[in-house]
């Protein structure tokens, strides 16, 4: 019942999102040709462009030569970025909102334990992001073959499409299982939204200073980084591992946590 | 057979008071008030019982199982309205039942069709845009829905006008003839006047008595207004005197013991007139919490 009803409530937002997204991304591959006429000129005009700037947005590993490495430098960054905040906002609202708005009282007067109604929920946002991944795949895949006649590599877009879905399901998973010590949506709110920019923050710092090199452990950003997935045609495993270890340690400490809580309402 | 069986229940948290050592019993078949002023611990003690709060100390069964052990079994057979009812906003009424509903076995959400034309609640609306009063219907009617054998309601009428207050007590009541046991707090006393076997009450988390409604009918009490005609002034000692209020010209205050003693007692009290009357329940419970006060201060 839980699972329905939070699967049902997340439609209004998930479309929202994914026409906001799908948009973006497809309008940004629809100027590709325009891009892909003037390459050499482009060219040029990156190498004015300081160094560490082409670092931070990886244009220094893929370049603009292809429709691959174009979306991977403009669209990826939308997917990304903008993808994991409504990741956060979904996941870390969906627990405490319960509390926040002092349903609970309601709900556990329900025959449903609270780690069902953990399970439940967690399982609502699975599927909800996984929906909203694989749309917007399909409106990059239609992106792609608007902007380049040449076919791209269907095992590189899997990757590259694989690559955010993971690492929203992270921070997804981050702040659902912050959310569970929390009784304020508000609070919660502002924690995971400070969490995935900080992350992003780091991601751009660590790329332009090699000093920082080792900051790329402490962002997920880092993990999905798609110079390396272009490259490699796979996600890094040992990044691969911390990312299945946070989503499953963040959902396992929410239970953990929901499980022993008073409910003040 | 009991119900409700409570053993030295404590819970403490946080600046909120809590409760402190509380026990009692409350049987199949009874309906059980339990009374005190805002704060006292009622809503505490009702959220331990559901589990929404874990115990400090003591244990509770309810069912005769274990109210932390077995919350969800016990959860299955209890009809719970809280005292401020709140639901989702996104939904109308009748799919709050329906979604109500899917937590039990059974369509139940017929009955609750049948309970809200009762009361007289319009079941297309959204519940934002219901009124306090009718919000607390939909409480009621989420809690009576799939029958439950017990019955947890945590001040149910408050909000409601008096025409829908008493087709909710013959709800009740009719709940009772089936063998529904309810247990309900109120700081409204003449409702568990109305309707209670037995009546517990709690003051500062501390259970300070339970009294059958019979035995409290029975015990005189008389509320006794007196009228002078001059400056009224303290000079005699009446005995049995339990709480008294003075103005200028008059002498107000709630008498226990034999009426015969009391007439006795004032005729030598210069009044110019007199009313002895019934007093409300409210007043007559005030009485114990002015004597737990005494009992304190060692008196």
């Amino acid at each position: 019942m839980v699972f329905k009803r939070e699967w049902k409530r997340a439609q209004k937002a998930l479309w929202i999102w994914v026409i906001a997204l799908g948009g973006m991304s497809f309008l940004i591959m629809s100027i590709y040709p325009q891009f892909a006429e003037n390459k050499d000129q482009l060219q040029e005009l990156m190498k004015l462009y300081p160094e560490a700037m082409l670092k931070a947005f990886n244009i220094d590993q893929l370049g603009f030569d292809s429709a691959l490495g174009f979306y991977a430098i403009e669209g990826y960054l939308f997917v990304t970025l903008f993808g994991s905040i409504y990741a956060a906002l979904l996941a870390g609202g969906i627990l405490v909102k319960e509390e926040s708005d002092r349903t609970i009282e309601f709900l556990l007067a329900k025959p449903i334990s609270r780690t069902q109604v953990v399970l439940q929920k967690a399982a609502a946002v699975a599927l909800v992001l996984l929906v909203f991944n694989v749309i917007l795949t399909i409106i990059n895949y239609i992106g792609f073959g608007i902007a380049d006649d040449n076919q791209v590599d269907l095992k590189t877009f899997f990757m590259i499409s694989l690559a955010p879905f993971l690492l929203h399901l992270t921070f997804a998973a981050l702040s659902f299982g912050i959310s569970a010590f929390f009784r304020k949506q508000r609070l919660v709110t502002s924690i995971s939204l400070a969490i995935v920019l900080f992350s992003y923050f780091m991601s751009i710092v660590s790329s332009i200073s090699d000093n920082l090199a080792g900051l790329k452990w402490i962002t997920p950003f880092e993990y999905v980084s798609s110079g390396y997935i272009i490259e490699h045609v796979a996600i890094k495993p040992a990044y691969l591992i911390i990312m299945v270890l946070v989503i499953v340690c963040s959902v396992a400490i929410a239970i953990w946590k929901y499980h022993k809580k008073d409910l003040i309402v | 057979m009991n119900v409700i069986e409570i053993n030295n229940l404590t819970k403490r948290y946080g600046k909120s008071r809590g409760i402190e050592d509380i026990s009692f019993q409350v049987a199949e078949g009874e309906i059980f008030g339990f009374i005190g002023p805002n704060g006292s611990g009622k809503s505490t003690t009702i959220r331990t019982l559901l589990n929404f709060l874990y115990p400090t100390r003591g244990t509770a069964k309810i069912l005769g199982k274990d109210m932390v052990k077995d919350s969800t079994y016990i959860r299955q057979h209890i009809g719970y309205l809280p005292s401020e009812v709140h639901y989702y906003d996104d939904m109308k009424v009748n799919e709050l039942f329906q979604f109500s509903s899917g937590f039990y076995p059974g369509d139940t959400s017929q009955h609750a069709m049948q309970l809200a034309t009762r009361l007289q609640l319009d079941t297309t609306r959204k519940i934002e845009d219901l009124s306090f009063g009718n919000k607390k219907k939909v409480g009621i009617i989420q809690a009576l829905m799939h029958e439950p054998k017990l019955l947890i309601l945590d001040e149910p009428t408050a909000g409601l006008d008096p025409l829908m207050q008493s087709i909710f007590f013959d709800l009740l009541k009719e709940l009772r003839q089936k063998g529904t046991t309810i247990f309900f707090s109120s700081h409204y006393l003449s409702e568990v006047q109305k309707l209670c076997d037995r009546v517990g009450i709690i003051k500062e988390g501390r259970m300070i008595k339970i009294e059958n409604m019979e035995d409290m009918r029975a015990k005189q009490f008389k509320k006794v207004h007196l009228h002078f005609h001059e400056k009224f002034e303290n000079t005699f000692r009446i005995e049995g005197v339990l709480q008294e209020h003075i103005t200028d010209t008059s002498y107000e205050f709630i008498y226990n013991g034999h009426t015969r003693d009391l007439i006795e007692q004032l005729r030598s009290v210069p009044f110019y007139d007199v009313t002895i009357e019934e007093p409300s329940l409210d007043e007559v419970f005030m009485h114990y919490y002015e004597k737990e006060e005494g009992d304190q201060h060692g008196l």
